[in-house]
């Protein structure tokens, strides 16, 4: 799961937006500005961004475009946001499967 | 105050941003309202506001010229933003419109809708397709092509239709290993006879042979007739089992291959998005060769309803191309409409499209006919497999649903939750109606009889209490 660096006519060359700070669980990672909380996960390497209501199995990012709701995180304390159509943001806190109170 | 349009587009892919130039054109005063920071869609999807790039894509060329086409027009846009409900307001002239987005309206009113929303990928449920490492093409092509991710190392590509050539192509753009591409039709040699058809689209064999010589280049096995069978891993997809499928697309005992994998991308053609269409009453009908429960429509790609227009593949399978004229067809209709455009000149222009909208429609039909998705492909599914995946109901408790007396999707639901989570059913409803006709294949059932999900407000989940303070504003 790296950023793509090699370029093609179908993938032409890009220049990433600037390099921010985000936290994953406390821990800090880098994003470029641009890229969407599920880029940045996959990015460092963290699939599993909820566990299943019921059986509490792995979920991670699947439809990609905002419509199947499986890959749900905290965001900035607000549980239950979309990874893969979020931005990141500077210092933005970002928590994966957690349970939600009640 | 909120605000009254003439037109509320919603929507701002190929076909919904060509229906709001139109109208806007001819002085309709039009909104359009998208979900995502920028317009494209999915189609011309662009790169982060942030990203530069040297050069553009052609089709990112193409919906950049749209694009500012579509800025140079007073049309007012409201980006970032979900459309929860559409509401027919009680003086029966406008429709009360439902936002959800940071810094935009709660409401907006408007005397007709243009409805865009597009379609995504036909989700297939198999053993493991829950698992972290399991995507759809979409969501492939966004991180690869605006993202600029690689999303796995070694990928196995399952599905049916073009795109999982377009995927194949990029992944390996990118440098992901594809260790198989396969597509569950068998698509030769009943292909060839769509050749005369073809011809008459340059740009999409252009397009084709471009990813086909990824495969022919060897890199690729391109496997017709074959299918995913398992996804198999702990917290995330470690290996990958491929089956043979049958025309019906059951899998043929014996054929099984297992390839070590971190990456399963899934596209079974597509499915209209109709959420909205059904929440209001748009009348549906059952047509898999066109992506399954689409809406009625007439020649101007109205609805049942007056004054609510469906376009683009969010109404029928068609590509972007056909999108694109079906939009300008709906915003010319809704300029007549709304009496800022002479209907005999809204006539000539619908001739002049009709030649090539025809030629799309004909290529819509050879799409259908070779990548409709089986039915079949339902018993990829055990027992155990989850086709929900929002409640987490499975194939098991569908066929148990169906013992008790179920006959109608909508029964189904009412007794084992399933299509009541977050995604509101858009990811099983292919499944589930898939899943009854085969547990009761002994009886008279058909896909029609089963039925479709119905859809309330909200559309989508917003929180409680942004619905209060939005239910003030309207009072």
């Amino acid at each position: 799961m790296k950023r793509i660096d090699k370029t093609s006519s179908l993938i032409p060359q890009v220049e990433r937006g600037t390099l921010i700070k985000i936290f994953v669980d406390g821990i800090e990672i880098e994003a470029y500005k641009g890229e969407t909380v599920a880029t940045a996960l996959l990015s460092a390497g963290i699939t599993t961004f909820r566990l299943s209501h019921k059986h509490k199995k792995p979920r991670g990012l699947y439809c990609g475009m905002g419509i199947c709701y499986e890959c749900l995180v905290t965001i900035n304390g607000i549980h239950a946001q979309r990874a893969c159509i979020t931005p990141v943001e500077e210092g933005m806190q970002i928590e994966t499967c957690k349970e939600l109170e009640l | 105050m909120i605000e009254t349009y003439e037109l509320a587009v919603i929507g701002a892919g190929p076909a919904g941003m060509e229906a709001a130039i139109s109208a806007s054109e001819n002085g309709v005063k039009t909104v359009i309202v998208d979900n995502y920071p920028q317009v494209g869609g999915q189609y011309f999807m662009q790169l982060p506001k942030t990203f530069q790039a040297d050069k553009n894509t052609q089709t990112e060329f193409k919906g950049k010229k749209l694009e500012s086409q579509l800025n140079s027009l007073p049309v007012t846009k409201i980006q970032n933003t979900l459309t929860w409900a559409v509401f027919k307001e009680d003086n029966d002239q406008n429709w009360l419109v439902g936002l959800y987005g940071k810094d935009t309206p709660k409401y907006i009113r408007a005397q007709n809708l243009i409805l865009a929303n597009g379609a995504y990928d036909t989700p297939i449920a198999f053993p493991g397709w829950t698992l972290p490492g399991v995507i759809t093409c979409g969501a492939a092509l966004i991180l690869l092509k605006s993202q600029r991710i690689k999303p796995g190392t070694r990928a196995l590509v399952t599905g049916t239709g073009p795109l999982i050539l377009s995927v194949n192509a990029h992944l390996i753009a990118a440098g992901v290993e594809v260790v198989s591409v396969c597509e569950s039709n068998q698509i030769l040699p009943k292909g060839f006879r769509y050749a005369p058809t073809m011809l008459k689209h340059w740009p999409r064999i252009k397009e084709g042979a471009n990813y086909l010589r990824t495969i022919f280049r060897g890199k690729t096995p391109y496997k017709m007739g074959w299918s995913i069978k398992e996804a198999i891993g702990q917290d995330h997809v470690e290996k990958a089992v491929i089956t043979k499928v049958d025309k019906s697309g059951k899998p043929i005992s014996g054929t099984q291959k297992t390839f070590e994998v971190d990456l399963v991308v899934t596209g079974y053609s597509l499915t209209p998005n109709t959420g909205l269409a059904r929440m209001i009453g748009c009348a549906l009908d059952y047509q898999p060769q066109k992506g399954g429960w689409i809406p009625v429509r007439d020649h101007n790609m109205e609805s049942s309803l007056p004054g609510v227009f469906i376009v683009g593949d969010g109404a029928a399978i068609g590509g972007a191309e056909n999108a694109q004229l079906e939009g300008k067809i709906a915003g010319t209709a809704v300029a007549v409409k709304t009496g800022h455009l002479n209907a005999n000149i809204a006539e000539n222009f619908i001739q002049q499209v009709k030649p090539n909208l025809r030629s799309q429609q004909q290529f819509g039909i050879l799409y259908g006919d070779l990548f409709t998705p089986q039915s079949g492909l339902i018993s990829l599914a055990t027992d155990q497999t989850i086709l929900c995946r929002c409640e987490e109901v499975t194939f098991g408790e569908i066929k148990q649903a169906v013992l008790m007396g179920a006959r109608t999707i909508g029964e189904v639901k009412m007794i084992t939750r399933t299509g009541m989570g977050n995604c509101q059913g858009r990811m099983c409803e292919h499944s589930v109606n898939n899943a009854v006709v085969e547990a009761l294949s002994s009886e008279l059932v058909t896909h029609q009889s089963i039925g479709h999900y119905s859809v309330r407000p909200p559309l989508h989940p917003i929180p409680e209490s942004y619905l209060a303070e939005a239910h003030i504003e309207v009072d």
